[in-house]
């Protein structure tokens, strides 16, 4: 399915990963006052994973995800997104790779002038749909629980159901992947699980990679594999079930008990 | 069929109350430029209410009388001369002085301009001359300008007061309205009760006769080219009158408005006061837009991280701009209509509220909402979506 090139890797693309990064730095500001955030990153997401990204505050996970999210321009390495290679793309460039990729954030980031299914809508458009956007943003709002909730603003929305809105925003136009920083930061123990099933069965269902940074243990069990970061280096990659029972041993040791926040 | 989600629109009326606001700010701007530059008018086109109201297409006046205001007049032999041009079917004259009129209630002397002409000729466009025809011709008698300023006392048939120290009686009223010749207000008689009044004011005033005129009005006969006539009159007559079209670009009432323009301090102070105005406006507009953009931070930053380009969330700023603009315009110029009014009856000044200004200042409106529009969508070009996460 895929040929394997031994040698220059830095070269090579597989149209079987949503997000391959080979030897990513990545620095804030320039000359004397310039500061690596990120050193040497390699990654591949295959397509249809759900990958959760974990690590101590400041150690580089949003910058990562704003660097895949292509917000962010980039000079160094390696960054192929979907096919497309990031690296040295002018900003017009990138908003167009952006298009393709679902946005949840910590905040929901709603319109409170617009309606929920409004809010929805402001995605669908970007697509030039206008005839079905209604019907989109409607199929889309039911399928996360929010059918009787499509014509209500933010105002009357509970935390939770504001954010099943931004998931629906982030969902609609069926991204191949989708970034999530936090996405439950703000939300209670019921509600933040309630929005991460939802998030996990939709990305299920339409086969999308997903990548969610999230500090929060409980839904660990949603993902596929845990990547943790630390001070700006992969740290480890595995399953839930060895990170968790690595992580567990860690903090009986007492050693460095503050890279895995709960 | 492509309907986008008005979102410049939903974003400003969202908040009903902040919306009413910012409109009645832009209004406020409206109604600033509206008021000064109002009030620039009133006083220029204050100048020619009694011009535009004079019966000919020619106006004879003194060389050296540049403006209204110079009391100077010319022989009026120039008249008779005039009359013997073909095509010239009349000349009317007018004479115009100014002496105190007493107030009948608290007795105090106000100056008043005195405008006398023989009622038997339409001098004037003034219907109520025609009315009162008769009672003009009797002595003693006059008609008063009912937009004379308070200060003269009740303006209505019957007053009996006096002018010039002697008695006079109001048999009418007509209406003109103030200018800076007028003092207090105008007062209308025939020529023959001006010489009662003016022939002999004592040692120190200018004895008028009907040996000298103020204006000459100067009727064509129908069909006469007026440019052509203006420009036989002045080659034949002396050289101490002025011969000119009373409309037109070089005619009498734009060369009086030209005098008040380039003579005073009126057009200056009054165009700052606008801009003042206009000024004020940028800044509420900015302000306004602003604190939209500022408010919606995260919201705009999560557009453009979905794929919105500056261009969307530029159009949308604009159109807040525009939309303030034209919403807030409009109740500036109907409040503006009604202190229009109320001023001009304070003053009797001519207040008009004419399209091509009501246009001027719509666009001077856009222009405010712009300019403020494009400076605050600086704050939403910066706006940087990675900062969102
Ligand atoms: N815009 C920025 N400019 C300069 N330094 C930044 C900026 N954003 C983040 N950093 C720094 O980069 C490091 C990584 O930050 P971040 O990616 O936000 O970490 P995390 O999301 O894991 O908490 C931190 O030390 C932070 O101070
Ligand atoms: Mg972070």
């Amino acid at each position: 399915m895929f040929k394997t090139q031994p040698q220059s890797t830095l070269d090579s693309s597989r149209d079987d990963l949503a997000v391959q990064i080979q030897h990513l730095n990545y620095f804030f500001g320039v000359g004397d006052l310039s500061k690596q955030v990120l050193f040497d990153i390699s990654l591949e997401l295959p397509k249809g994973q759900i990958v959760i990204l974990t690590g101590p505050s400041g150690s580089g996970k949003t910058t990562l995800l704003t660097l895949a999210g292509a917000l962010r321009r980039l000079q160094d390495g390696s960054l192929r997104v979907l096919g497309k290679e990031l690296v040295g793309l002018g900003d017009r460039a990138l908003v167009n790779v952006r298009r393709n990729i679902g946005f949840i954030f910590q905040a929901h980031n709603l319109f409170e002038s617009l309606t929920a299914s409004q809010n929805v809508e402001m995605a669908v458009e970007l697509t030039g749909k206008f005839a079905s956007k209604r019907e989109q943003s409607v199929t889309m709002l039911s399928a996360l629980g929010l059918a009787d909730r499509v014509d209500y603003k933010p105002k009357s929305l509970s935390g939770g159901q504001k954010q099943r809105v931004a998931i629906a925003r982030a969902l609609v136009n069926h991204p191949k992947l989708i970034l999530a920083d936090e996405p439950t930061a703000a939300l209670d123990k019921k509600s933040g699980r309630d929005v991460v099933t939802y998030l996990h069965n939709l990305s299920r269902q339409e086969g999308c990679t997903v990548l969610m940074v999230t500090h929060d243990n409980r839904i660990l069990d949603v993902a596929d594999r845990i990547i943790n970061l630390v001070d700006g280096r992969l740290e480890s990659d595995s399953t839930p079930n060895d990170f968790v029972q690595h992580k567990t041993q860690e903090a009986l040791t007492e050693v460095s008990a503050d890279m895995f926040i709960m | 069929m492509i309907k986008r989600i008005p979102l410049a629109w939903l974003n400003l009326t969202h908040d009903r109350r902040r919306f009413a606001t910012s409109l009645a700010g832009v209004g406020f701007a409206v109604l600033l430029m509206f008021m000064f530059n109002g009030f620039m008018n009133a006083l220029y086109d204050s100048q020619l209410q009694l011009l535009n109201r004079f019966n000919g297409e020619v106006i004879i006046v003194n060389r050296l009388r540049t403006n209204m205001f110079v009391p100077r007049a010319f022989a009026r032999r120039r008249l008779y001369q005039a009359r013997a041009f073909e095509g010239v079917q009349d000349a009317y004259a007018m004479y115009i002085s100014e002496v105190n009129w007493k107030n009948p209630e608290n007795r105090k002397s106000r100056v008043v301009r005195v405008i006398a002409i023989n009622p038997d000729e339409p001098v004037l466009n003034i219907p109520e001359i025609e009315t009162h025809r008769q009672a003009l011709k009797l002595p003693e008698t006059a008609l008063m300008d009912t937009k004379s300023r308070v200060e003269v006392g009740p303006v209505e048939a019957g007053v009996i007061s006096e002018l010039a120290d002697r008695y006079i009686r109001l048999v009418g009223t007509f209406t003109i309205g103030t200018d800076f010749a007028s003092g207090n207000g105008n007062l209308l008689m025939s020529d023959q009760n001006f010489l009662r009044y003016f022939a002999d004011r004592g040692p120190e005033e200018d004895k008028r006769s009907f040996a000298t005129v103020d204006v000459g009005v100067v009727k064509l006969a129908p069909g006469t080219n007026v440019e052509r006539m203006v420009k036989t009159l002045q080659e034949h007559l002396p050289n101490d009158v002025l011969v000119m079209a009373r409309d037109g670009e070089n005619g009498f009432v734009i060369r009086e408005r030209k005098y008040w323009q380039e003579n005073t301090n009126i057009g200056f102070v009054f165009s700052l006061l606008t801009s003042m105005g206009f000024f004020v406006g940028i800044i509420l507009v900015y302000q306004i837009l602003y604190t939209d953009v500022a408010d919606h931070w995260a919201e705009y930053a999560t557009l453009k991280a979905m794929g919105y380009k500056n261009g969307y969330l530029l159009g949308v700023v604009m159109q807040e701009a525009f939309i303030l603009s034209v919403l807030g315009f409009i109740p500036g110029v109907l409040v503006s209509q009604l202190l229009y009014t109320a001023a001009g009856n304070a003053t009797g000044l001519f207040f008009q509220m004419t399209l091509e200004r009501i246009i001027n200042l719509l666009v001077a409106t856009f222009i405010m909402c712009l300019v403020s529009g494009a400076i605050a969508v600086r704050k939403v070009q910066t706006t940087d979506p990675a900062d969102v996460f």
